[in-house]
């Protein structure tokens, strides 16, 4: 069992450390200017080399993914400039290990931006999981419940339609009509706990966290819909029924319990895949989240910063695999760790 | 149907597509064409979903016959039946007999836009969809046929494409992707570069699903008889494997395709909204929906129309694939 | 000459897109001021800004709507423009941290300011000569400062000096020459090794000389710091680029150094300072000022009414809380003079262009006006431009512009591809353009892009045709539009074209341009300037599309709310109190 989880941390590692040399590849593969971009238009040639000098972008790819991995592993400072830290020590950014780089455009080290934007995304992510676990796995259990009636076909049909419509559209129509139109709700606008409660926390991602929620609300409904009934139907529950336990004790002890391991696996994946940043979400509600970030660093040619998002997104999805097959080989003896 | 997050781009969809159709897989295959077409008969609400699918699929087709013979036209402007703020003068968002769906804010036709649009979203979904199979299915049956190295190695790539930030990949590389595009595939510059980009990407991430059922298969079959039987006799391996297991694989194939579409559809509208994808003034379904957001409380028509018709696209597919697979393997779904 | 610059221009132009293409406009010419409630001390204002900083460091500002700004609230200059509803004395600099507006001598090349007693840091200290030097060295740090202007590079007298932080002494020393202190440490004089007959402009919009205060100095990592010299200051010290700060009254700023009347009321406690710099920002700003709900009524926002929001703005109590006026900023088409070599096919465009559709599709007369010059008509010295006559508020006549390209000979359909910041509006206006241009005998191929558009096509290898662009004079000499966007010398080299996106290169117009800078009286200049505007019209070098109009909206409880000169038509922060009744 340990040995198991530890290699699939050491290739997880591994995993991420290939995602970056693939990102930076890409990125230097690119044929646009990286230097010329961070400079701006009115720079001299003499400015831009020395930009292209202050970013390290006069180094070879492999040299500068080799600083990149070791400022992860110990740390780095920026400018790394023994001369100029003799000279003025104030000037030099300590970028403690893990440290993802530094980002010229905003003159912050890549690990304040990340945790700036983090915990938006990750509010976001939380309240758009209990949302749709909450909706998704009781509209499931209805529906299998009464299965083959209009109900169960209105619960399918209808989360099945709005997950049809995209995103933006769900997002856009919330703010434009409920919002704007109608005045239901109150314009959302991120809050964090420390500074407005937990009240006004959750009321502000009320509207963005549901607009996520709907999106993924169709497959749990339809996930726990059909585990019910395939459990419903299997013989240790006709076991237990004609052993002369009621359908309703029936349904929670023994069919909902086989229906959580899938349930977990997904939660755990999408949740995790959410944490690198609901892009369009945010960019519609204007929330300072990852994906935000995600926007402004691609934009703004970023590099350090979307270096540091593919390996903070990267590293959840991976993390969360890992966490997932462990649990599931905890929960389900039959599976073989291999 | 697809848990598809929240960006819906490519990949992740088509990932978990490919799960929930992986029971197929199991399906033996002793008249399976006759039988799923005789219980897709009685299945009444997916002959209605391909009643819409072939509806959506003849307007794609005939979308450039159409615009040829000029009956419709999704570029000349009507400025004058539109108000300085761009509203259409007339009620209902300008919807008239020579415009039923009402016209755009600078009085385009929003129907010969939609007409147009539905083609090449069609088209870019249709296009991203065929590569990411013909990838998967190659590279699953090569990572199951040789084993060893090659099948840890695509084993991997498949985990580090599933690791990717793909909607972040997407964007940072667009501007550079597209000229990669270009510079790989002389494609001329504008949307049909773009457009080659958009399959692309797509297909990139779309592949690593249909690659997993593909090489299971491979693995199951690599024990039988008579395929020790043949490769001793000195039989292509490679041959072999494509001739005896691509037949086993259309009803996979078939279902992941289905619902790969929408989920494709989706992804185009998705990037239109964030700036990547055709340009100006060629009509997606994406850049149609995001050219009327600012307009939606305005014009309602010019929001609730395009929105609509996606949605309508993407539930038809939807529902058409689940009737594939339910009609192909009644036991394992309700 | 002229060299006052921002980056407004770019920077808002590009905003103004983002917003939905130009939206502004103008019923009340130079001060929009619908609020003439006077002013109280007291309250807190909220400011909703919609587009992000690059940087709280004086010296490495650029954006002109925070230069302006800024100068109201956190950094006053040695000079500064006043509050004025005239457009003409709201941009001539008045005395702010200095006694005077400084001292020429030595015909334009020596120019002198000796600060006013009591005016002090945040922390308490003194500003003192030392503290100007100090900030003017750092805009030669070109590896740590970047990003602010850096026109004092080419004008103070001092060879190869690299910035305080890596000059030998023997260099510092120089420079300490060519911007020197007196004894008392109180007055600085400036050598400059060319005439700067308007550095005092310079110095009042831009922060390139302001005091900068060498002990609070971390280079790269000053980014963000704000020691203020204001009547407010920031909390904590730190501008959040993301979200922005509060700002909160500064007890060492003593009203008695400064003119409150003329450059800064400072009427609100504090001010409330909110960023989000989403694309989608300023239409959420705008929706919310128009509910005018809670804290909103105490709302300004840096972020325009979009076209479609102007609709619901027109009647009812909302459009008492609207202003609409004309703004400094010229939108305009310039061709790549590398490609469109011959001026028939240029002549074809303007003469095909339907301006008037373009127009509307922005969003019609509310966000914007015809233009027939690059040069603003709130610029003295302006002058319709005679090759644009019927052109800029026509429909475009292709038959026309067929003729002009039989005459020239090339091959119909010609090939255009148009290139230009992409927005929902930019692609429907630039669509009307290119059907009235497929008309003509071009084939048009729309080229919308994304943020770093100005850096793309400021490169002079790129393969648009024609460039939207746009601009905007920051005081009203037409010596800060045509020098900067059409000289050659200062704007192209081996790998930028600079701000003259067309590479554009004409001895011929060099001339014109070098004996207007030499001119002995404003007349003789404006008229310099005029001659060099019709011989680019003559060109077809460019074709001026619109003047932007600004639609501002702000809470119920705001009062003095105005525009002026001084602030680019934004809203102007000084004279801006809230109501506490």
């Amino acid at each position: 069992m340990w040995a198991y989880a530890a290699r699939r941390v050491v290739i997880g590692v591994m995993l991420l450390l290939a995602l970056t040399l693939v990102t930076f590849v890409l990125f230097f593969a690119s044929p646009a200017d990286q230097a010329r971009h961070a400079c701006g238009k009115q720079c001299t040639d003499e400015q831009i080399a020395v930009t292209e000098k202050a970013l390290g972008y006069d180094k070879p790819v492999y040299e500068q993914w080799g600083m990149f991995v070791k400022g992860l592993a110990t740390g780095r400072e920026f400018p790394a400039d023994p001369e100029l830290k003799k000279t003025h020590p104030e000037f030099i950014t300590d970028c403690d290990a893990p440290c993802l780089g530094y980002s010229k455009t905003n003159g912050k080290t890549v690990n304040y931006l990340i945790g700036k934007a983090a915990p938006v995304s990750v509010s976001l992510a939380v309240v758009a999981v209990v949302l749709w676990l909450a909706f998704g796995v009781s509209l499931g259990i209805i529906a299998a419940v009464v299965k083959g009636s209009i109900i169960d076909r209105g619960i399918v049909g209808l989360t099945l339609i709005i997950y049809a419509f995209p995103t933006f559209f769900l997002g856009v129509f919330f703010l434009k009509f409920v919002v704007v139109k109608w005045g239901i709700l109150a314009y959302p606008g991120y809050v964090s706990i420390a500074e407005g409660g937990v009240a006004n926390w959750l009321n502000n991602l009320l509207l963005p966290g549901m607009t996520l929620a709907l999106v993924f609300l169709a497959s749990y409904v339809r996930m726990t819909r059909a585990f019910v009934l395939e459990s419903l139907g299997e013989d240790y529950i006709r076991t237990a029924r004609a052993k002369g336990l009621t359908s309703r004790r029936v349904l929670f002890k023994h069919a909902l319990r086989a229906a959580l391991t899938p349930l977990v696996t997904m939660t755990g994946i999408d949740f995790a895949s959410l944490l690198g940043g609901a892009i369009i979400t945010e960019q519609v509600f204007a929330y300072n989240g990852m994906g935000k970030l995600t926007v402004d660093s691609s934009q703004a040619w970023d590099l350090p910063t979307i270096i540091g998002i593919v390996v903070v997104a990267g590293a959840f999805v991976i993390l969360a695999n890992i966490i997932v097959d462990i649990c599931y080989a905890l929960i389900d003896p039959r599976v073989r760790l291999g | 149907m697809s848990s598809s997050t929240e960006p819906k781009v490519g990949g992740e969809a088509a990932q978990s597509v490919v799960d929930t159709a992986a029971p197929v897989t199991s399906v033996a295959s002793k008249s399976p064409m006759q039988l799923a077409m005789a219980r897709l008969r009685k299945d009444k609400l997916s002959l209605i979903a391909l009643g819409f699918v072939l509806f959506f699929v003849v307007i794609g087709l005939t979308s450039p016959l159409v615009t040829h013979f000029g009956w419709i036209d999704p570029l000349t402007t009507n400025q004058d039946l539109v108000d300085p703020f761009g509203r259409p003068v007339d009620k209902w968002g300008g919807i008239s007999l020579s415009h039923p769906l009402g016209i755009d804010s600078i009085g385009r036709d929003l129907m010969s836009r939609l007409w147009s649009g539905v083609s090449l979203s069609l088209f870019i979904a249709l296009s991203g969809t065929a590569l990411a199979m013909i990838l998967g299915v190659v590279l699953g049956i090569v990572s199951g046929v040789t084993g060893g190295w090659t099948d840890a190695i695509i084993g991997r790539i498949i985990d580090l494409t599933l690791a990717f930030p793909q909607t972040l990949m997407l964007l940072a590389l667009a501007s550079t992707g597209l000229i990669m595009v270009q510079k790989a595939f002389h494609t001329p510059a504008g949307n049909p570069t773009a457009a080659v980009y958009l399959i692309v990407v797509l297909g990139l991430f779309g592949w690593t699903g249909i690659a997993r059922i593909v090489r299971g298969q491979v693995l199951s079959l690599r024990e039988r008889e008579f395929v020790h039987a043949a490769t001793m006799m000195g039989a292509s391996k490679y041959r072999l494997y494509f001739r005896e297991i691509l037949p086993n694989l259309w009803a996979p194939i078939l279902v992941t395709f289905t619902l790969m579409m929408p989920a494709f559809v989706s992804a185009e509208a998705a990037l239109a909204y964030l700036g990547v994808g055709i340009n100006a003034p060629t009509p997606t379904l994406g850049n149609i929906l995001n050219d009327s957001i600012s307009y939606a409380d305005l014009v309602p028509t010019f929001f609730f129309i395009p929105g609509f018709t996606i949605a309508a696209i993407v539930v038809s597919f939807n529902l058409l694939g689940d009737g594939i697979r339910d009609a192909l393997d009644p036991k394992g779904h309700q | 000459m002229g060299k006052k610059l921002l980056r407004a221009v770019a920077a808002s132009s590009a905003l103004a897109l983002g917003l939905g293409l130009a939206a502004c406009g103008g019923d009340s010419g130079g001060g929009g001021s619908a609020n003439d409630e006077p002013g109280e001390k007291g309250g807190t204002l909220q400011y909703l800004q919609s587009f992000l900083y690059e940087s709280a460091d004086p010296q490495r500002i650029y954006y002109g709507v925070q230069l302006a700004q800024w100068r109201r609230v956190l950094y006053r200059g040695l000079v500064a423009f006043p509050m004025d509803s005239d457009p003409e004395k709201a941009t001539t600099p008045v005395p702010d941290l200095a006694t005077d507006t400084g001292t020429v001598t030595d015909g334009g090349k020596t120019w002198a300011f000796t600060l006013k007693d009591g005016v002090k840091w945040e922390d308490g200290s003194d500003i003192t000569c030392a503290d100007v030097q100090y900030g003017t060295s750092r805009v030669f740090a070109n590896d740590v400062i970047i990003g602010g202007p850096n026109y004092t590079l080419s004008y103070i007298d001092v060879k190869d000096y690299p910035g305080p932080y890596t000059a030998t002494p023997e260099q510092q020393a120089e420079f300490e020459k060519a911007v020197s202190c007196s004894d008392d440490n109180k007055t600085v004089t400036f050598h400059f090794n060319k005439p700067w007959a308007d550095f005092n402009q310079a110095a009042a919009g831009m922060m390139m000389v302001d005091p900068y205060k060498k002990s609070f100095d971390e280079g790269d990592r000053s980014k963000w710091k704000v020691l203020s010299n204001g009547p407010y200051k920031v909390e904590g010290g730190v501008w959040d680029k993301n979200k922005g700060a509060t700002l909160v009254r500064n007890d060492q700023y003593d009203e008695s150094t400064d003119t409150p009347d003329q450059l800064r009321k400072a009427l609100p406690d504090k001010i409330n300072w909110v960023v989000n710099g989403s694309d989608t920002a300023g239409e959420l700003f705008n929706d919310r000022l128009i509910k005018d709900a809670g804290d909103d009524q105490y709302a300004i926002t840096s972020a325009r009414v979009t076209a479609q929001q102007l609709p619901k703005v027109q009647s009812g109590p909302v459009s008492e809380r609207y202003v609409n006026v004309v703004s400094p900023f010229t939108d305009y088409l310039v061709m790549n003079h590398k490609k469109l070599t011959d001026p028939k096919v240029r002549e074809a465009l303007a003469v095909s262009l339907n301006a008037t559709g373009y127009i509307k599709a922005l969003g019609g007369e509310l966000v914007a006006e015809p233009a027939d010059s690059i040069v603003n008509p709130g610029t003295a010295g302006y002058k319709p431009n005679p090759a644009f006559e019927g052109i800029s508020d026509g429909e475009g006549d292709p038959d026309a512009a067929q003729a002009l390209l039989k005459e020239a000979g090339v091959k119909t359909p010609f090939p255009i591809k148009l290139s230009y910041p992409k927005t929902p509006t930019a692609d429907k206006a630039m669509a009307v353009l290119q059907e009235s241009w497929n008309k003509a005998g071009f084939d048009v191929t729309l080229d919308g892009q994304g943020d770093t558009y100005y850096d793309v096509i400021a490169q002079p290898d790129k393969d648009s045709d024609v460039m939207w662009a746009g601009w905007g004079s920051d005081w009203p000499s037409a010596m800060t539009v045509i020098p900067p966007l059409f000289d050659s010398r200062p704007n192209i080299s081996k790998t930028t074209c600079g701000n003259d996106y067309g590479c554009y290169e004409s001895d011929e117009l060099n001339k014109i341009l070098d004996e207007a800078a030499n001119a002995s009286n404003v007349e003789d200049q404006q008229a310099k300037m005029q001659e060099a505007d019709a011989f680019l019209g003559k060109e077809y070098a460019y074709i001026p599309l619109d003047n932007q109009k600004f639609n501002w909206l702000y809470g119920s409880k705001v009062t003095g709310f105005t525009t002026t000169a001084a602030s680019s038509s934004y809203p102007e922060l000084g004279l801006i109190g809230v109501s506490q009744k």
